[in-house]
């Protein structure tokens, strides 16, 4: 046929050629693919493998339940007409998109451990278990009215089987059994459930071209672009507006009393730091009123990786870490006060010499000197501090986000699961700002008027180098954890001030750097 | 139940290949009745028509030429078009029926038939995977727009510039042929 033809013929005539020009018996592939039911109960039964698998890498046991809940909400939505039990199922897909989703997004911003620790979430997350469980019973239920329907045998084995594998990893999370054989049985019958069920919907392949299918006001690729789009602004949100606390930042007011300056000037003739005392809240510089002696370790620590140098001694080869810069001052200052008992205020000061780079969140733990119970010391008041940064000529300080103590636990690989109670202060720095710097501080005395003990006070300075990592960890989070990765976004910085008072002075036991 | 199993009765003219074909291709064989007849009674009546054509035509059926499923397919489908064309000649059907080529072609007209064919075929070939679905729902399965939305999925409005486009690159693809 010439090409004018085809191209003189109106749509009707062509049709009409179209119509009548097809080859009899369709391809098989076309006569495959051409039914109501295979593409929807597959993408359901593809999204419900997605949803069990749990793989704990690369963020996968975020991604894959994603991708598993967004199959099973567009092959539900396709089968809610044919059935209740299937409307069933697309209405728990719904309630588990609404809270699913938004909590991968509160997993890109600092808030989200806050929220998960709040009691609703235990709810919402107790609710999950039990809609999924009403899922899998509607998803079976609704298997077997399409059989019968189809005038078949009224079975759907592998989805009642689904049902008893479910409940039965629910008990075993109840009763917290984390047996390794159980544990590879449940994965392998989960293998073959799965595989049971992807043969009971090709069985259903007759059956299937009964199913009404409903009709749809958005385009499934158009629903998923929505999704996939509000899901990547809202992390990407969560990364650029919610990675770090928000800090209630004051300008300093340098208006300084009679008494303080005194204090300052007495201090600084016993040896305290200048710029230390300069960021010192009024509060804790009036406790060093009587001051009479002060002890001071000033320490640069590195927060970059450094460079690996390679040395040789003969055929021996020495391997040492180089670093041309280090990043952060740590200044450990004691005060000792007068009292019944030896009493010292301890202060750990910090100040970032070089710009820290990336602006997240920042954790100081300590150990004070009377860390669990340590013999020799007593604690003697609060633990304080305040964090402040220079911005445009101008200081400003700020409380931190958080001061005070933690019970957490932590996995080590040298100490295994342990829990602890420790002093964690967390805040954050503005971008742009500059000479970042801060302190924490606590009092305490000694437990016997007539022994001396060795100070042996400790911080472990916590800082975030990068926003690479999924969910959103704080440094506080980071340290609880227990990790001590320095490739990861985090890198930790542990500093002690050590002495012993004896009667002939001050004995220095940090190793000096 | 074996395909094989259905089709062995069939072929020995035992009933329960009849019994077994309704059981487990009724619901395939309504479906591709339903689009061509509207009506729930004609689509009952052409069951079993078409029921009867497998009785009677099994014999023709080829493994080698497709698979069972297809040539059900395309005998429902038959039977469907020819069951409107009797029923109803005049309104709807007719229209229908009038669009399928004339069942006794002269030999010129054979001639042009299987050329224009060729052209077909080769340009479908030429299509994705996507687009000859969507192509054969609307072509051979004759389903409605709402139907075929309602399917993959999409809406009306989606399906009908999806359909215009298929068919503007076809004309171009057979247009573009004429010149070869």
């Amino acid at each position: 046929m010439s090409e004018q033809k085809w191209e003189s013929m109106n749509d009707a005539d062509f049709d009409s050629v179209l119509q009548g020009s097809l080859p009899e018996p369709p391809p098989d592939d076309i006569v495959a693919e051409v039914t109501p039911w295979k593409k929807a109960m597959n993408r359901v039964l593809t999204g419900l493998a997605l949803s069990v698998i749990t793989l704990n890498f690369l963020a996968l046991n975020y991604i894959l339940p994603a991708i598993g809940l967004i199959l099973m909400l567009l092959g539900f939505r396709t089968l809610r007409r044919e059935n209740g039990w299937f409307c069933s199922c697309y209405a728990v897909c719904l309630v588990k998109a609404a809270y699913f989703f938004p909590s991968l997004i509160l997993n890109a911003t600092t808030y989200q451990s806050i929220v998960s620790a709040l009691p609703v979430y235990r709810y919402l997350t107790a609710a999950s278990l039990v809609l999924t469980l009403i899922q899998f019973f509607c998803l079976w239920r609704g298997i077997k009215a399409v059989k019968r329907k189809a005038g078949l045998a009224a079975e759907a084995a592998a989805a009642g089987a689904l049902i008893v594998w479910y409940l039965i990893i629910a008990a075993l999370v109840l009763l917290g059994y984390g047996g390794t054989v159980v544990g590879i049985a449940m994965i392998v019958s989960c293998f073959f459930i799965i595989r049971g069920l992807y043969h009971l919907s090709s069985e259903l392949d007759e059956a299937g071209y009964i199913i009404q299918t409903a009709s749809v006001h958005i385009s499934d690729k158009v629903l998923v672009r929505v999704i996939g789009g509000l899901l990547a602004a809202g992390i990407v949100c969560g990364y650029l507006f919610a990675a770090s606390y928000p800090m209630n930042w004051v300008a300093v007011e340098r208006t300084e009393e009679a008494e303080t300056t005194e204090i300052k000037y007495r201090l600084i003739e016993l040896g305290f730091p200048e710029n230390v005392l300069e960021d010192m809240a009024e509060a804790d510089l009036l406790e060093c009123r009587d001051a009479f002696q002060v002890v001071v370790d000033v320490t640069d620590k590195p927060v970059n990786r450094g460079r690996e140098v390679v040395e040789y001694e003969g055929n021996t080869e020495y391997h040492t870490t180089v670093y041309d810069v280090k990043e952060l001052r740590i200044t450990g200052v004691a005060v000792e006060l007068p009292g019944e008992r030896e009493t010292w205020k301890v202060i750990h000061h910090f100040q970032w010499l070089v710009d820290p780079g990336f602006y997240g969140t920042e954790s100081i733990q300590l150990w004070p000197t009377y860390y669990q119970g340590a013999e020799g010391w007593d604690e003697a008041g609060e633990v304080a501090g305040r964090v402040l940064h220079t911005l445009e000529g101008e200081d400003y300080a700020a409380s931190y986000y958080s001061l005070g103590s933690e019970t957490f636990t932590s996995n080590s690989i040298f100490w295994g699961e342990r829990s602890s109670t420790d002093v964690f202060a967390s805040f954050s720095m503005p971008k742009n700002s500059e000479d970042q710097r801060g302190y924490i501080s606590y009092t305490t005395t000694a437990h016997y008027a007539d022994v001396k003990y060795i100070m042996n006070s400790w911080v472990n300075y916590t800082h975030q180098r990068g926003w690479l990592q999924y969910p959103v960890n704080t440094a506080t989070e980071y340290r609880m954890s227990g990790a001590w990765n320095d490739y990861g976004p985090f890198v930790t910085v542990q500093d002690a001030l050590q002495f012993y008072n004896t009667d002939d002075g001050i004995d220095m036991l940090t190793a000096e750097e | 139940m074996q395909d094989s199993e259905i089709i062995a009765w069939l072929r020995a003219h035992d009933e329960r290949g009849v019994e077994a074909l309704i059981t487990h291709y009724g619901a395939l064989m309504r479906y591709v009745i339903s689009p061509v007849l509207p009506s729930l009674q004609d689509r009952e009546e052409c069951l079993s028509e078409a029921a009867m054509r497998v009785w009677g035509k099994i014999e023709l059926y080829d493994a080698a030429r497709g698979s069972w499923r297809s040539w059900l397919t395309a005998l429902c489908r038959n039977a469907a078009i020819n069951y409107a064309r009797n029923r109803n000649p005049a309104g709807e059907a007719e229209e229908l029926v009038e669009r399928q080529p004339s069942p006794e072609p002269t030999p010129e007209e054979a001639v042009v038939r299987q050329e224009r064919n060729e052209a077909i075929k080769r340009a479908l070939g030429r299509l994705s995977d996507k687009d000859r679905m969507l192509f054969y729902r609307k072509y051979y399965y004759l389903q409605s727009t709402a139907q075929i939305a309602s399917e993959l999925a999409m809406t009306e409005r989606a399906v009908e510039g999806r359909l215009y486009r298929l068919k503007r690159e076809l004309r171009r693809m057979l247009g573009g042929e004429g010149h070869e």
